[in-house]
């Protein structure tokens, strides 16, 4: 059973002009598709700003905690060998690769992170192989109108569409 | 600013017609003729590193006193090089320098496969390169750990760090162009394998929303790399007590030297990529303008080194240091790389004050790859030169590279063009989407503003 519609704008500013007029029906449950991050849909949709740079930091921290630790541990605890007159445990020493790794690790947790937060890496998704939704990646704005919005209702959506300038409404088939 | 970041207001539709266009349009006769040279440079580069890891490197011309030499030359030259992609893509999207747009998918692959050669000669020159994973902490029956008081280690990381940054920085701001490929490209082939390398991307808002944050996070973490990564390379120098090697201004001198060659190579690569493909709309003189300026502020920066070096040596009354920087540089054996960096690297840049030098392709090209050599040279003066005129005058001699070494170079060469050839053929070598979201903004401030 299909579970979304899908419609195409013409613009950035339609787009958002028709996320207003369904937020002022009730409805909550809209996301859209752009071919770039347009300020005005993302201002129209609200939201609150993505948190995963929190989760970096703690992945960035992890990183240049764990490489002192590794350090100290092994060159100051494991195997301590004086070279240039350096003590075992050399904190100046250990500040390079403290660093490296806790950019390392940040890095690593922002590319992951947003395949992980953004629900890539499927081999299908809920819109894909929808007609003519390739324009998405083009030069079209898609709206997504979820049916499981409590405000959802099948006419009073496909009216607000069509006064908005959709130029299609499509309802893709589900996948599973 | 006379001249505008973007000539014309295409659609987007244009945009992804001209800028995607380029992987599926044939290349032309010139394109095959510079693959098969770049490729054939690239076997050599094989069958010499076959050569060497088979035999040892005693092919090579370095030896006691000039224990380093080419090998080392190279790596500073080719990771040097990598810092202008970085610093244009992270530090000038910080600062939201909006001409970086145009250029920076090509600037990040210019400093990712810059970097994939320069990772080749540390790892070659240990001598034993099968041995290479020693430098990293592996659990070993041995329990003899990594030296992570000296500098090779540090190399280790933050080249390491580096290259794994740059990747993913590059191949996160491209999945909304693969995307756009997997949409539009002419054939199922190509449809399906761009497909699987934009991991699924659909553009979806609430997915650029976390995007965008990734994406401005690996800008600043990218930010301080630039810094970071030759400062660590100059370390390997500065802490050894070699006369022209032992200075507090090296990090500094090292950063600016390497913003310097690498804005130089993004003049080499940009200027034929802007007229084979026919980009003068969306890389406009503005562009060549800026790099070109900062071409100068580094210049300066790298002369201003030069500068400090000479004093350093005098104001320390060191006798050794003095002989280093003021008789052995400008009039020992590799005297001509002195003259080469003075004239390449201070003299001819100054013509770049002159605005209509700024612009000129005719004036920019030669001089960008006259930067190249006078940066090259650089590195051959101050790590070669050096150690043929240490403390002890009979630890003097002369240093002669071989055949080994001058193929090796020009096989690092041969397959970093070998490589950005096929990246000019296989991937949107302008950011599609950032162009669409700029074009949009700037429509937008006309009507507006």
């Amino acid at each position: 059973m299909a579970d979304r519609v899908l419609a195409e704008y013409e613009t950035e500013d339609a787009l958002a002009a028709a996320i207003r007029r369904f937020h002022g029906e009730g409805y909550r449950r809209l996301d859209a598709y752009l071919p770039f991050p347009a300020h005005e849909v993302d201002e129209a949709l609200g939201g609150r700003p993505s948190r995963l740079p929190y989760a970096i930091f703690v992945f960035g921290i992890l990183g240049a905690g764990g490489a002192y630790f590794l350090q100290w541990f092994l060159v100051g605890f494991l195997y301590p060998l004086i070279v240039g007159g350096r003590p075992p445990h050399f904190p100046l020493a250990f500040v390079i690769i403290t660093f490296e790794m806790g950019v390392l690790f940040a890095g690593l947790s922002a590319f992951f992170g947003t395949l992980v937060v953004g629900r890539l890496v499927r081999l299908l998704d809920e819109v894909q192989g929808t007609p003519g939704f390739d324009s998405a990646t083009r030069d079209r704005f898609w709206l997504e109108v979820s049916m499981r919005d409590p405000a959802y209702d099948s006419g009073v959506a496909r009216r607000l569409l069509a006064e908005t300038g959709a130029l299609r409404i499509e309802v893709p088939e589900v996948l599973r | 600013m006379s001249d505008p970041i973007l000539i014309g207001r295409p659609s987007d539709a244009a945009l992804g017609e001209q800028l995607l266009g380029t992987t599926w349009r044939p290349g032309g006769r010139g394109w095959k003729l510079a693959f098969t040279i770049s490729g054939a440079l690239m076997l050599l580069l094989f069958a010499l590193v076959t050569y060497t890891v088979v035999t040892g490197i005693g092919l090579w011309g370095n030896n006691i006193p000039a224990a380093w030499a080419f090998a080392i030359i190279n790596f500073v030259w080719w990771i040097g090089i990598g810092h202008a992609g970085t610093f244009i893509s992270a530090i000038l999207y910080l600062f939201e320098q909006g001409w970086r747009t145009s250029i920076n998918r090509l600037a990040e692959a210019m400093t990712l496969f810059a970097v994939m050669q320069a990772a080749l000669f540390p790892a070659l020159h240990l001598g034993r390169p099968w041995f290479a994973y020693w430098l990293f902490p592996y659990p070993s029956q041995m329990k003899v750990w990594p030296q992570v008081k000296s500098a090779l280690p540090w190399d280790a990381a933050a080249v390491t760090t580096y290259f794994t940054i740059s990747l993913l920085f590059w191949y996160l701001g491209m999945l909304p162009d693969l995307a756009s490929l997997r949409d539009s490209a002419p054939t199922r082939r190509r449809r399906i394998i761009y497909g699987l390398f934009a991991l699924g991307w659909n553009g979806k808002a609430s997915t650029w929303r976390h995007y965008k944050a990734a994406y401005l996070v690996l800008a600043g973490l990218a930010t301080p790399l630039v810094l970071s990564v030759h400062s660590v390379v100059s370390s390997d120098f500065a802490i050894g007590l070699v006369p022209g090697w032992h200075s507090t201004i090296f990090p500094p001198y090292f950063v600016g030297g390497a913003i310097f060659s690498g804005f130089a190579m993004v003049l080499t690569l940009v200027i034929p990529a802007r007229a084979v493909f026919r980009l003068h709309n969306v890389i406009t003189p503005r562009h060549l303008e800026s790099c070109a300026k900062l071409m100068l502020v580094t210049g300066l920066v790298v002369a201003y080194g030069y500068i400090v070096e000479w004093f350093l040596a005098w104001y320390s009354g060191n006798a050794a240091e003095l002989y280093q920087a003021w008789i052995a540089r400008p009039t020992g054996p590799g005297r001509l790389a002195f003259y080469a960096s003075m004239i390449c690297n201070v003299l001819l840049p100054q013509v770049l004050w002159w605005g209509r030098a700024r612009r000129s392709v005719w004036l920019l090209w030669p001089l960008s790859l006259l930067i190249n050599v006078g940066m090259w040279s650089e590195r051959f003066m101050i790590i070669v030169q050096s150690l043929l005129r240490e403390y002890l005058p009979s630890m003097w001699a002369t240093y002669t590279p071989t055949w080994v070494d001058l193929g090796i170079l020009a096989g690092t060469l041969g397959t970093f063009t070998f490589l950005f050839l096929l990246f000019l053929r296989l991937v949107p070598i302008i950011s599609v989407s950032e162009m669409r979201e700029m074009t949009h903004d700037l429509v937008r401030g006309e009507h507006h503003g």
